[in-house]
């Protein structure tokens, strides 16, 4: 049985093969077409209109995006402040897959904006009105990814420079010693951040009153968007490390993973219970019951993700491939929640359509190729990746083969 | 180190006390915060009044509109003037025909700015790049706050702001009641134009006065014997009476309280910064404590394994 130890990167695989030219040819094309978008404005390039004047972009690449890379949060919340050790040794995956959803939306949100010139007004918070949702997640979201998100990343950055080019490891390490003396004020921020800024998602919605349909529009909208938060980054921290497995045979810990399939399943199915709660309150629950696409959105979401958090619980979900397909069904399930209030279930007035275009499709669809190519990046070069130490004890036999300069053993104790 | 389950019980028993505290406080305001006051209308509130059953659906007053505003007309593609199915980004004021499918009964609509007392797409806005005047509270938009985030035209209930799609330098289109022509001592382009005095322009008590006459005066003409915009969604200046029901019209069903009231919860929770506060200096107090220990675990294991510890 695999036990994780620490942190090892994928070696011996070529950072540049045909997945990353693959990869490349698809960023291009999205940032030639954001160029485009940029020059023409957004009637052309896009489906949005007056009554839908939000679309993908905001509603799937910031909305859903961000919900996915809530590990960060989800995990390390766990970790640090409840204290679950297992689960410090996915720390790494669930800091990157986050900080590249937070900075592929953010990105989004630049270009999806019209008159993105007048941003600096959030650097002068005089000018701020504190009463809009969407204020609290400009500011908060792009705090939250710029200071605790990145510095929290650097670790393994500052290991690279160690390792690699000795002459700045001087430097790095002391980075490293201040960044330890900060870290719990830090981690304090990474948890409270995501807390405001995941539930402002939710909160935007509240001002779109009747028009989003009444089994997603209640008061508790931000508390059941965080909370989705909650079990989606684990969806996704979970399927980083299955894919790992496919990919690159990285072994897995049983035992971590139990820890974490445990908290999701119950994460989503608490999550499930209130939100049936607050619709029985509410008294909506007819409209569960009459048959509509409604209806039909709704119970797809629940199955999906109340059914894959007992595959979770039951003994099946110990087998990779059932808790590969309960992860990602949960995340689906989960994605189209946090996508309903603001397009599938938003209906602004009769007759009103959207659509993306292919434009938009494309520009979404590059920016998330960005993700995943910065993703296969880092892994390769950084220890982002779970593993043993006789796995790092082999990777470093094989990079000081081929780099004799370097030295990734036989550090003496140092004190933290 | 083990950690035992008692441990992490207390553990959350302790992290989720703020969270407790915050719902037990806000749920506590809930109860006694609850009055139906209307929100005051600024002193020299002006607005209009639209009365349907007056209108005669000659749209003088798009064309009228389209002029004051410098709009250029609104032609599509088939060289029809004026005759967009909706607002749009150079049309700020619309009649629109009401009829049932068998045509037994019909009425006009004139939809533009409802100049709300309490304003969804002012709360909604970031940087106050829509704004209510506080002197005659019309609701109106200052482009160099403006980011185009369009989160104006999702908030506002009556789907009124307009964005210009195809342009470059895209601006929110709306009615402002001719802000302009008002500061020279004119009416609202639209106003000055109407044959049967259908729409009618004032200081918002003058009208709302007039309605109430009007419906006084005619019992049973009106529907639902009321003025729109007296309450609905916290009160509006632009005021509407119909003898077809107002729902039918288009005008949504608000009830009492303002849309941006919906955010009560949210303000209460952030008020002062004193919950966040909390719950920043639990969770620090937590992960210190843990950081300690995680820290001590990874000096432990490099004496083991002579390999760097990772954080």
């Amino acid at each position: 049985m695999t036990r994780w130890e620490r942190s090892v990167p994928v070696y011996g695989i070529p950072v540049v093969n045909r997945g990353f030219w693959g990869l490349l040819i698809v960023v291009a094309i999205g940032m030639v077409l954001t160029v485009f978008r940029e020059v023409v404005g957004l009637g052309i390039t896009s489906g949005m209109s007056d009554p839908y004047a939000w679309g993908l972009w905001k509603t799937f690449n910031v909305m859903v995006l961000t919900g996915l890379g809530s590990g960060a949060f989800a995990v390390g919340i766990a970790a640090w402040v409840f204290n679950r050790t297992k689960l410090h040794s996915v720390m790494r995956v669930a800091l990157l897959t986050s900080f590249l959803a937070y900075f592929s939306g953010l990105a989004m949100l630049g270009v999806d904006v019209g008159r993105p010139w007048n941003f600096y007004w959030v650097m002068l918070p005089w000018q701020w009105n504190l009463h809009s949702p969407l204020l609290e997640i400009a500011f908060c979201m792009s705090m939250y990814a710029t200071l605790p998100l990145f510095l929290e990343n650097l670790p393994p950055v500052f290991e690279y420079v160690i390792y690699e080019f000795p002459k700045w490891g001087g430097i790095a390490r002391f980075c490293e010693k201040v960044l330890t003396k900060v870290y719990p004020f830090l981690i304090g921020l990474a948890y409270l951040l995501p807390i405001m800024h995941q539930s402002s998602l939710g909160a935007l919605m509240l001002l779109g009153g009747n028009r989003v349909n009444a089994l997603w529009q209640t008061p508790f909208l931000p508390l059941i968007y965080v909370w989705a938060s909650g079990f989606l980054g684990y969806n996704c921290v979970v399927l980083c490390l299955l894919l790992a497995k496919v990919a690159w045979g990285r072994d897995v810990d049983p035992e971590v993973l139990a820890e974490m399939n445990r908290i999701t399943c119950w994460v989503a199915f608490t999550w499930t219970a209130f939100r049936f709660a607050d619709i029985l309150v509410r008294g909506k629950i007819l409209l569960a019951l009459r048959p509509s696409a409604y209806s039909l959105l709704f119970w797809t979401e629940t199955i999906l993700i109340a059914g894959s958090a007992y595959l979770l619980y039951s003994e099946k979900g110990k087998k990779l491939q059932v808790m590969f397909l309960a992860h990602a069904a949960c995340a689906l399930g989960g994605m189209i929640y946090r996508f309903s209030p603001t397009t599938l279930a938003f209906r602004p007035r009769p007759g009103a359509f959207y659509f993306p275009s292919a434009i938009e499709v494309l520009i979404c669809v590059g920016f998330i190729a960005l993700m995943v190519l910065g993703y296969i990046i880092a892994v390769k070069k950084l220890a982002i990746l779970p593993g043993t130490n006789a796995d790092w004890l082999k990777m470093a036999k094989y990079e000081e083969r081929i780099k004799p300069g370097i030295r990734l053993t036989g550090y003496a104790p140092v004190e933290h | 180190m083990a950690i035992t389950r008692r441990e992490v019980f207390k553990n959350i028993a302790k992290g989720s006390l703020p969270i407790l505290a915050a719902g037990c406080v806000s749920g506590a305001f809930s109860e006694v915060a609850h009055d139906n006051e209307i929100v005051p209308m600024p002193k020299g509130a002006v607005g209009l009044l639209y009365d349907a059953t007056k209108c005669v659906g000659c749209k003088s007053c798009m064309v009228a509109c389209a002029r004051a505003n410098d709009l250029e007309p609104d032609t599509r593609t088939d060289g029809l003037h004026q005759s967009p199915p909706a607002l749009n980004s150079v049309t700020k004021n619309i009649i629109k025909l009401y009829r049932t499918a068998d045509g037994s009964d019909h009425s006009y609509f004139k939809q533009q700015c409802m100049h709300c007392a309490d304003p969804t797409c002012v709360t909604a806005c970031m940087f106050e790049a829509m704004r209510k005047d506080p002197e005659t509270g019309i609701v109106w938009w200052l482009g160099s706050k403006c980011v185009g985030c369009r989160y104006c035209e999702i908030a506002c209930p009556f789907h009124i702001p307009a964005f210009q799609w195809g342009r470059f330098n895209p601006k929110i289109v709306k009615c402002e009641l001719c802000r302009d022509r008002l500061g020279k001592g004119l009416e609202p382009g639209c106003t000055t134009i109407c044959p049967t005095q259908a729409v009618i322009y004032g200081p918002h008590a003058v009208l709302l006065a007039e309605a109430k006459r009007r419906i006084a005066q005619s019992p049973g003409r009106y529907a639902e014997s009321r003025v729109y915009g007296e309450t609905d969604g916290g009160g509006t200046q632009v005021l509407y009476l119909s003898r077809v029901p107002f729902r039918r019209l288009g005008l949504p069903d608000l009830g009492y309280d303002p849309v941006p009231e919906r955010l009560k919860f949210q303000h209460r929770i952030y008020k002062w910064f004193a919950l966040p506060t909390v719950l920043y200096a639990g969770m620090v107090f937590y992960a210190s404590r843990n950081f300690k220990q995680h820290a001590h675990h990874l000096v432990e294991d490099q004496k083991t394994t002579g390999l760097r510890p990772q954080l």
